[in-house]
């Protein structure tokens, strides 16, 4: 069981509030992520959960019990550090059995569940390795092996892959995503990546300055973001923002479509110059100018689509995919 | 929480221990330096214990200036001190501005590092002008007591150590600073003093070393006279150098001559404190800025004046107060090499003190308190800029 | 690089060479006081400057006769671990909470302890004699451990607190997440981790402690007297030993300054309180 409530939590650095009173519930076996700029508090709230911050008021509860005064070491959570942390004066085998050495395991059961974790996570030929004499990719296998031979209700991963090169990302974040899957262990994960956020999680928590923006699937938030925030922060490239006349005739301050949803066509009802042209092959991304729209719209084009810059194109938005906002960023439905 | 609480109960022990530490003992010298206490006096038996009944204000204050009243007693005081401020004001500012003098390139890419640490540091190079102003002054214009020979010794002391410690350390760590042949061996070498015992370290200079007659002092006198006299009776330039008198060796036991001698020897003792933390500073100096210098045209001159002095300058004041703070009490030096005669310093003066005089001891202690305090404020700023981050 | 190539070789082998006479002028006193300690008491007293001679190593055979130097020694020895060991014990809980569980108020009471080092000893030497008479503790090791560990705790709990700040916050949090108490993470985390700087701490407050020579003379006559008092008690030596005197000095001083080689580094750290790095 993994279910985990925070009730009218709020924590304070001294005189600064970074986390306004909040509410959330992870249901068991979820996958969470919590996601947001730099800054915003997701970090703060991870650790929240596990212990290492105290709250400054409100409760946490962890499958309906008052985890809240409890010390880290007995709530039950495993962690995933974004800096692995992992116990450099320990082999990786020493480094795996802590956690269960810690709940006084015997010798046999430990084996057995190093090399299950070890088989699992590619890690056998390294088990009487120093950290140090890792790679980032191995050293992030370890901390996720040291995570779950403890068979925590939780694990929490604060930002996991942030120090992996690109390639190493995605195949760790198709990894967790497996693990999640076989194991059906809830897990929350904090990232600023909103792609990371829109690939792995059952259910996203996007925050801003402490406040939770909105809590939904990834295609929720995609389909119908609450507000300009979400709107804006989930999606890339960037959803593209309007106002003036174009909003007013759709009745609302502010509307935004998203770039694949603006078709490039031979004569439509929007015309601008073609700045920076990205041609990845697979799209075209344009960057247009002069629409009298915004100062700058992305536009997606499927396939190669051979413009230049100082083009002149024309562009076709979809009515049906436009988001209408009202003067205080909220969505109008 | 036991979370909250618990940090607070591991650095407890220790907490109460340096507050035990601290108060009692300094408390006690509080009260003592307000009340006649003696441990022998046969006229008045009632002094020999420790009593509010004995109250005595401000008197042995006043007893261990050699001056009556409070107010004669501040104004004692108020003038070394005020003397001391004007001196670190002015040297200072002098200093500062020497500093910043020169090329304008030069000095703005000096200034890149200057903060207000620097500008401390300038205060605290300053502290050497102000001793020899209050050593000079101090014969005319204080009190007679033995309080201010102990505090003209403790400043003479200091002072003179300060000056040799922080001036061949400078030298000798931009010596060392470059790699040569036997470099590890050589400093090796050159720290070795600094862990030597104070006692090894006094018997070994006073009696092996500067001894008139044992000693290798008495020694290379020997041997320089020998040089004479064989010229003197030498055939033709004879006649000339008979003129030569022959060199007498120094006594440093004697009262003109101890406190010479404590110099010596702690500056051979603490030289090597200086050199190993100027030399670790050194190696932080930023040698694109000296290489930047140079394309500039900047001399080996001109490059220590402006960017290595300047990158010292804060290291420089850490020795200065450090070496003061532990100097202010030398007191194994004093002993062994002449009973406090011609070096009586104030911790000296205190033990001479405590042999009946509880009162003047404590008095004293208060005082010394109060010097250590001055040198202890301006450290601990420095300390505490460096310390969060 | 600019620099070297700027130097000449002529200029660099009169800098080497005068580097090594200072070297070696600073290091001559001590070597002085070996060679002393070989020579027979009627050689060093010699007027000449004496290298070549018949060594003997009568004056260390005969240290304990002549100085009792064993029983100050151990004398040392013990005062010297003991302070250390239990400025350890108690400085390693504190700079383990000063630097994983910091409070707003970590920074003062550093600096306040740091303060206590700066008072001088002097200012209470009278309360001290008379509160160590008064309990009995006085010229026992005890009050001697007691004193050198509290003069040495605020250095210790300073290059502590900077060695263990070095060690990621993470891994002590990857404890307590991992189930480990208190002690456990005192235990299993930071005292392997932080070993070599824990070790070179215990080191310098062993040198610091040998080498007290205020307190050590003041407040033993006979029974706790370690190697600072026997030397200051023959300040002057009646009758001309200084072959003796030598050998008990350089058997006095010659473990600390080996010991000393190897903490250089953290002399200054531990010195200037880490305002030099």
């Amino acid at each position: 069981m993994g279910r985990i409530q925070l009730e009218n939590v709020t924590k304070s650095f001294g005189e600064t509030q970074v986390i306004p009173p909040l509410d959330l519930s992870i249901e068991d076996g979820e996958f969470a992520v919590f996601v947001g700029p730099s800054g915003c508090g997701k970090s703060t709230l991870l650790r929240l959960i596990a212990g290492l911050e105290e709250t400054t008021s409100g409760r946490v509860l962890i499958d309906d019990e008052d985890v809240t005064l409890v010390s880290p070491s007995k709530r039950g959570l495993s962690m995933v550090f974004q800096t692995y942390a992992l116990y450099p004066h320990m082999t990786v085998r020493k480094n795996i059995a802590f956690p269960m050495r810690m709940a006084g395991l015997s010798e046999a059961e430990q084996n057995k569940r190093i090399m299950a974790a070890a088989d699992s996570l590619n890690l056998t030929d390294y088990l009487d390795r120093k950290p140090g004499q890792l790679s980032g990719g191995q050293r992030q296998r370890v901390a996720i092996g040291r995570a779950i031979v403890r068979d925590p209700k939780a694990f929490l991963f604060d930002e996991p892959l942030s120090n992996l090169d690109a390639a190493l990302r995605v195949g760790m974040r198709i990894e967790i995503t497996e693990m999640h899957t076989r194991m059906g262990t809830t897990m929350i994960y904090v990232t600023h990546d909103q792609v990371e956020a829109m690939t792995m999680a059952d259910k996203i928590v996007v925050l801003q300055a402490g406040v939770i923006e909105q809590v939904g699937s990834p295609l929720d938030l995609y389909r119908a973001p609450r507000n300009l925030f979400v709107a804006g922060f989930i999606g890339s490239p960037k959803m593209n923002f309007i106002e003036g006349d174009e909003a007013a005739k759709r009745g609302a301050q502010t509307i935004g479509i998203r770039p694949e949803h603006i078709d490039v066509v031979d004569s439509g009802p929007w015309t601008g110059t073609v700045g920076v042209a990205e041609h990845l092959g697979s799209d075209t991304f344009f960057h247009i100018h002069g629409t009298g729209l915004a100062d700058i719209l992305t536009v997606r084009a499927v396939g190669d689509v051979q413009m230049s810059h100082g083009d002149t194109i024309h562009l076709c938005p979809r009515e049906g995919d436009i988001h209408r906002f009202d003067a205080a960023g909220l969505r109008l439905s | 929480m036991s979370d909250r609480r618990l940090p607070r109960l591991l650095q407890s022990p220790a907490v109460i221990l340096l507050l035990i530490w601290m108060i009692v003992p300094l408390g006690m010298t509080l009260y003592f330096s307000f009340i006649r206490y003696v441990l022998n006096n046969l006229r008045r038996p009632e002094w020999t214990t420790p009593s509010f009944s004995n109250w005595r204000g401000w008197g042995n204050y006043d007893f261990v200036l050699g001056v009556k009243g409070f107010w004669p007693a501040a104004f004692d005081l108020a003038i070394p001190l005020a003397l001391i401020a004007v001196a670190v004001i002015a040297g200072g500012a002098a200093l500062k501005a020497y500093l910043d003098a020169g090329p304008r390139d030069l000095v703005r890419r000096a200034r890149a590092h200057l903060g207000l640490g620097h500008v401390i540091a300038y205060f605290m190079l300053a502290l050497l002008p102000m001793i020899g102003f209050v050593f000079f002054f101090g014969d005319v214009s204080f009190g007679t007591g033995k309080f201010w020979l102990a505090m003209k010794n403790s400043l003479f002391i200091v002072g003179s150590i300060l000056f040799l410690t922080v001036t061949l350390g400078i030298l000798i760590a931009v010596l060392i600073n470059r790699v040569f042949p036997g470099r590890g061996i050589v400093r090796v070498m050159l720290i070795s003093p600094f862990f030597v015992m104070p006692a090894v370290n006094a018997v070994l200079w006073i009696n092996m070393i500067l001894d008139p007659v044992l000693g290798l002092q008495g020694l290379a006198v020997a041997g320089i006279n020998g040089v004479i006299d064989s010229l003197q009776t030498a055939p033709v330039v004879g006649s000339f150098f008979s003129l030569w008198p022959d060199l007498e060796p120094i006594s440093f036991r004697a009262t003109q001559t101890s406190a010479y001698a404590v110099i010596i020897m702690v500056t051979w003792q603490w030289t090597p404190f200086a050199v190993l933390i100027l030399m670790t500073s050194l190696q932080s100096e930023d040698q694109q800025q000296k290489e930047a210098a140079i394309l500039d045209g900047a001399g080996a001159w001109n490059q220590f004046r402006f960017l290595t002095l300047p990158h010292l300058a804060r290291p420089i004041a850490i020795v200065v107060m450090i070496q003061a703070i532990f100097h202010l009490s030398l007191y194994a030096e004093i002993e062994i090499v002449s009973r406090g005669n011609g070096n009586k310093n104030l911790p000296y003066l205190i033990g001479e003190f405590a042999n009946n005089n509880i009162g003047a001891a404590s008095a004293t202690g208060i005082y010394a308190v109060i010097l250590a305090n001055i040198v202890a404020i301006f450290l601990l700023r420095m300390i505490g800029k460096t310390l969060m981050d | 690089m600019a620099i070297v190539a700027q130097t000449t070789r002529r200029s660099r082998i009169s800098r080497a060479t005068l580097a090594w006479i200072v070297g070696l002028l600073f290091f001559f006193p001590i070597f002085w006081m070996v060679l002393t300690s070989f020579k027979t008491d009627a050689d060093a007293v010699k007027p000449e400057f004496l290298i070549w001679f018949t060594p003997t190593l009568e004056n260390y055979a005969n240290m304990t006769e002549n100085y009792d130097y064993w029983r100050f020694a151990t004398n040392s020895v013990i005062t010297s671990v003991f302070a250390t060991v239990f400025a350890l014990a108690v400085g390693i809980p504190c700079a383990y909470a000063m630097a994983f569980r910091p409070s707003r108020a970590t920074k003062d009471v550093l600096m306040w302890m740091l303060s206590t080092k700066m008072l001088p000893a002097a200012a209470v030497l009278y309360p001290m004699t008379f509160l160590t008479k008064g309990l009995g503790l006085y010229d026992t090791h005890f009050i001697v451990i007691m004193v050198l560990m509290l003069i040495n705790l605020p250095i210790v709990v300073w290059m502590l607190f900077t060695y263990f700040k070095e060690i990621p916050k993470e891994i002590i949090e990857a404890g307590q997440m991992d189930g480990v108490n208190t002690f456990g993470e005192i235990r299993e985390i930071l005292i392997p981790l932080a070993w070599g700087g824990i070790a070179s701490t215990a080191l310098l407050c062993f040198i610091f402690s040998w080498n007290e020579a205020y307190w050590t003379v003041r407040l033993t006559t006979t029974e706790a007297a370690t190697l600072s008092k026997l030397i200051e008690g023959n300040r002057a030596p009646e009758g001309l030993f200084f072959g003796r005197l030598s050998a008990v000095s350089a058997a006095a001083v010659g473990p600390i300054v080996v010991l000393g080689w190897f903490c250089q580094k953290q002399l200054v750290q531990g010195l200037t309180f880490g305002a030099v790095k």
